[in-house]
């Protein structure tokens, strides 16, 4: 009885998706969700080791500042769990380092974003260290979560059931999400937000469309929205197997 | 992932699942209610602080003599389907 999704992006961006998955439970779409939030592994920086720090702030305060910028992680397969890759930093002042000063020895493995202020230096301040990325995943601990701001929406159904009163005042009505208007998919935002906006003097009737959820999804920029997605769906698939191969012993 | 059965009789099975969380138990528990052989399935899971039994414990009554544990085969089967078939969906839009 294996069930048939159906798919649509509403928007699409590198780092940022709006789509439409049809035909989804409410426990299934939240499972989802959370093995975006939660399970899929990302790298990030664990252990540093500093050489100098003459810095304002202690080793420690830096050590989670750089666990926080988000790296690149490599495809499925190419690292192991106990991999690291070394990341350098050297900035000396006065000067601001930023997650881009960071050199990493692997390709694979690079800042996410360029612009990422670690800290800023005074004249004669120097932040020398050498940092290895693992790969873990976001159950463990916030810096590897690959998925930021996820979450979903029922799709929403509106229906023109016919003219307001021809001498009342327009109110407001104020929905977010997206909306479906005889099969067409359009965000709230397109009229910002307001149904009074859309449908002027028009009384109108919303509904949630049963088992259609409008997902927004957001990374930090480990990897495009279609890979995070994609294995988060494989996480809970590879856990349904282990329990098949569990079970059957 | 360690199973643990903690009680079995003939048609209802109690079984811990160490290592999951809500995210797949839920999903799980989804699956096995929609098994036409299965009268109920829940599970029960302790936050971390609470001490004591914090892995979850499934827990599955099945009609018309079907074997509970059987019904979670089938179960985890629907789950990977599903999980296959969202994927499939979104790799065909994306």
């Amino acid at each position: 009885m294996s069930a048939e999704y159906d798919v649509e992006f509403v928007e699409r961006e590198d780092r940022e998706a709006r789509f439409l998955v049809r035909g989804v439970t409410p426990g299934f779409a939240n499972g989802i969700r959370r093995a975006m939030v939660a399970d899929v592994p990302t790298m990030a920086i664990d252990t540093v080791r500093f050489v100098e720090n003459s810095s304002v702030m202690f080793d420690e305060q830096l050590a989670l500042r750089l666990g926080l910028v988000p790296l690149t992680t490599p495809p499925v397969g190419e690292f192991g769990e106990d991999e690291t890759v070394t990341l350098s930093i050297d900035v000396e002042g006065p000067a601001t380092a930023y997650s881009g000063d960071l050199v990493s020895s692997d390709d694979l493995v690079e800042p996410a974003d360029e612009n990422v202020p670690i800290i800023e230096l005074k004249d004669g301040q120097r932040l020398e260290a050498e940092a290895d990325a693992v790969i873990d995943r976001g159950k463990d601990h916030a810096k590897h979560q690959g998925g930021v701001a996820v979450g979903y929406r029922h799709l929403q159904r509106v229906e023109v059931e016919g003219d307001l009163p021809e001498f009342e005042d327009e109110e407001s009505r104020i929905i977010r999400g997206v909306i479906e208007d005889d099969g067409e998919l359009v965000s709230t935002s397109e009229f910002d937000h307001d149904l009074s906006n859309r449908y002027p003097g028009k009384e109108v009737r919303i509904e949630d469309v049963p088992n259609a959820f409008v997902f927004h999804v957001e990374t930090d920029g480990s990897f495009p929205i279609e890979e995070l997605v994609t294995r988060a769906a494989d996480t809970i698939a590879e856990r349904a197997t282990e329990l098949e191969d569990a079970v059957q012993l | 992932m360690e199973l643990r059965v903690t009680e079995s009789t003939e048609n209802e099975l109690s079984i811990e699942i160490a290592g999951e969380d809500h995210t797949f138990m839920n999903v799980l528990k989804g699956a096995l209610l929609e098994h036409d052989d299965v009268s109920a399935a829940t599970y029960d899971v302790n936050p971390e602080q609470s001490g004591g039994q914090t892995e979850p414990i499934l827990t599955i009554k099945t009609e018309d003599d079907a074997d509970p544990l059987e019904c979670l085969e089938d179960g985890a089967v629907t789950v990977r389907e599903k999980a296959n078939s969202f994927k499939n969906a979104f790799e065909a839009a994306a």
